[in-house]
C-alpha cells in the first residue's frame, strides 16, 4: 500500500484511468491510445508541479485483475453502468408497458431500476448499487398500487384490464347511484343531501368522491375523500374544479404542483458545485445567522486580497468536517480526509483537529 | 451519485482538469468524457484519502474569517501552524475548506 504522497497520487491516477479504460474503449469512445496520451500528460503535471517524484515506480501501485472488470463488487461504480449522464433514450424514459402492471414476480428489474427520476433522484452515494435501486423503485410502485387498490378495490384504472372483472361492471354501475358506504360514514351530515342532484366522477387520479349540497341558491359540489379538504369549498355549477393535496387559495389553484415555489433552490444546487447534495441547511454547530452579518464587514476588504491569490499560491487545505464547534471565540473542528497544499508542498491527511481563535 | 468535487481543488484535480481542458480543446476527447472522467477521479481521491492515508495533523491558528454556506465551512487563519507526526510548516494565511462527512454516507 502507498504511504507516501507521491505512491497516493500514483495509485489515483492508476485507478482512475483502469476505471475509465471501459469508456474509452468500449461505445466508441476514442480509444485506449487517447487514454494513454490523458494519463502521460497527467503524469507530467504533476511532476512539473513537484508532487510526483520520478521515475514512477509503478510496482507500488496494486494492479486490477486482468480482464478489465473487477472481479468485486466495487459500489463506486454504477451497477449496470447505466451512468447518469448517458443520454436517456427512449426505453430508459419510457418503460415498456408492462411495468404499469406490477404484479409480483413479473416485474422487470432492468426497467424498474430505468424508471424516470421519480424515485432514482432520491438515491444516495450509498444505496448505489443497483439492487437497492431496484428495491426502492419496486417499493415505490408497489406502495402507489397498493394504496390506490386500498381506495377504490371496484374498480382501478391503473391496473391492467382482466376480462374475469365481469362482476365489477354492474357494481360500477350502481356506484353512479349509492355512494360507497365507506364514503358514508365519513361524514354523515352529506347523506341528506343526496337527493339533489349527485353527479359520481371517477377517474385513475383517485379523485374525491363529490357530494352535492344545495345551500340556498348556490349548487354547491363538495369533495369528501381521505385527504383533508374544507367542506365549504364552493364553485359555481359549470366548473368542477379538483383539488389534490392540500388546500391551496384560489391564487394557488392553477399549480399543479405546491412544491415548485417552495424554497428550495433546485437550479442552484445542481449548477454550482455538487459537493453538497441535499438542499437542508444543517448547522452541526451553534453558529447562527450572525455569520453572514459578521461577515459583510469583513467582506469589503477580504475579497480584495481573496481574488488576487485565491486559487493560486494560496495555502489551502481541503478536507471534509465531522464536526465543528465553537464555545465563546474558541473553535475547535475535526477534519478528515484532506489534502493540504502549504509552502508548495502536499500533504495529506486521514484526520486533523483544528483549534482556531476568532 | 453525488461527488465531492472539491478535490478538484487540489494539485492533482488541476493537473487533471488543465489536462483534459487542453484533449477537449484539440478535439481530442469529448467533454461528456471528460466529466466522466473528473466524476471518477473525485471517487478515486475519496477512497485514496480514506482507506491509504494514515496521517493526523493539528492546526492551530486565528481565525480570520469563517463561513457556512450550503454544508461547506470555509475558514481563513492568520498566522497558521500546522504539525505533523514529522515536522510543523507554518503560515501567514491559509485557507480550509470542508465539506460535510455525512452527504456522502447518507
Amino acid at each position: 500500500m502507498a504511504t507516501t504522497t507521491s505512491g497516493v497520487y500514483i495509485h489515483v491516477i492508476e485507478d482512475v484511468v483502469s476505471k475509465v479504460r471501459e469508456e474509452f474503449i468500449n461505445n466508441g469512445g476514442p480509444g485506449e491510445s487517447v487514454l494513454s496520451e490523458l494519463q502521460g500528460i497527467w503524469e507530467t503535471k504533476m511532476m512539473q508541479a513537484g508532487v510526483l517524484s520520478g521515475p514512477i515506480d509503478r510496482s507500488l501501485v496494486q494492479r486490477p485483475t486482468p480482464g478489465g472488470g473487477p472481479l468485486t463488487h466495487d459500489l463506486n461504480v454504477p451497477y449496470e453502468g447505466t451512468e447518469e449522464y448517458e443520454t436517456p433514450t427512449a426505453e430508459m424514459l419510457f418503460p415498456p408497458t408492462p411495468l404499469q402492471t406490477p404484479l409480483p414476480g413479473t416485474a422487470d428489474n432492468s426497467s424498474l431500476y430505468n424508471i424516470p427520476t421519480g424515485s432514482s433522484d432520491y438515491n444516495t452515494p450509498g444505496t448505489e448499487n443497483g439492487s437497492n435501486a431496484d428495491t426502492e423503485s419496486m417499493l415505490f410502485i408497489a406502495a402507489t398500487a397498493f394504496s390506490m387498490d386500498k381506495l377504490n378495490p371496484r374498480l382501478d384504472v391503473n391496473v391492467a384490464y382482466e376480462p374475469e372483472r365481469g362482476n365489477s361492471n354492474p357494481q360500477f354501475t350502481q356506484d353512479l347511484f349509492v355512494p360507497p358506504s365507506g364514503k358514508r360514514k365519513r361524514d354523515d351530515s352529506s347523506a341528506q343531501y343526496q337527493n339533489g342532484g349527485y353527479i359520481p366522477q371517477q377517474d385513475g387520479a383517485r379523485d374525491a368522491m363529490p357530494k352535492a349540497n344545495l345551500d340556498g341558491n348556490a349548487f354547491c359540489i363538495t369533495f369528501v375523500s381521505d385527504r383533508k379538504v374544507p367542506r365549504d369549498f364552493t364553485c359555481s355549477s359549470s366548473n368542477i374544479p379538483q383539488v389534490d393535496g392540500p388546500m391551496p387559495d384560489a391564487y394557488d389553484e392553477m399549480l399543479s404542483t405546491p412544491n415548485i415555489y417552495s424554497y428550495q433552490g433546485p437550479a442552484e444546487d445542481f449548477n454550482d458545485a455538487r459537493t453538497p447534495a441535499p438542499n437542508e441547511i444543517q448547522t452541526s454547530t451553534p453558529v447562527a445567522v450572525q455569520n453572514d452579518i459578521i461577515e459583510d464587514d469583513d467582506d469589503d476588504e477580504l475579497d480584495d486580497l481573496e481574488s488576487g491569490e485565491d486559487m493560486n499560491t494560496q495555502h489551502l487545505v481541503l478536507a471534509q468536517f465531522d464536526k465543528v464547534t465553537r464555545t465563546k471565540s474558541r473553535w475547535k473542528c475535526n477534519l478528515k480526509n484532506g489534502i493540504m497544499h502549504i509552502n508548495d508542498k502536499d500533504i495529506l491527511f486521514n484526520k486533523a483537529l483544528g483549534e482556531f481563535d476568532f | 451519485m453525488a461527488t465531492f468535487e472539491l478535490y478538484r481543488r487540489s494539485t492533482i484535480g488541476m493537473c487533471l482538469t488543465e489536462t483534459l481542458d487542453e484533449m477537449v480543446q484539440s478535439g481530442t476527447l469529448s467533454p461528456e468524457l471528460a466529466i466522466q472522467v473528473l466524476v471518477q477521479f473525485d471517487k478515486s481521491m475519496t477512497e485514496a484519502l480514506e482507506s491509504q492515508v494514515k496521517t493526523k495533523v493539528s492546526i492551530k491558528g486565528h481565525l480570520h474569517t469563517y463561513r457556512f454556506c450550503d454544508n461547506v465551512w470555509t475558514f481563513i487563519l492568520q498566522d497558521a501552524m500546522l504539525k505533523n507526526d514529522d515536522r510543523q510548516e507554518n503560515v501567514s494565511r491559509v485557507k480550509i475548506v470542508a465539506c460535510d462527512s455525512k452527504l456522502l454516507t447518507q
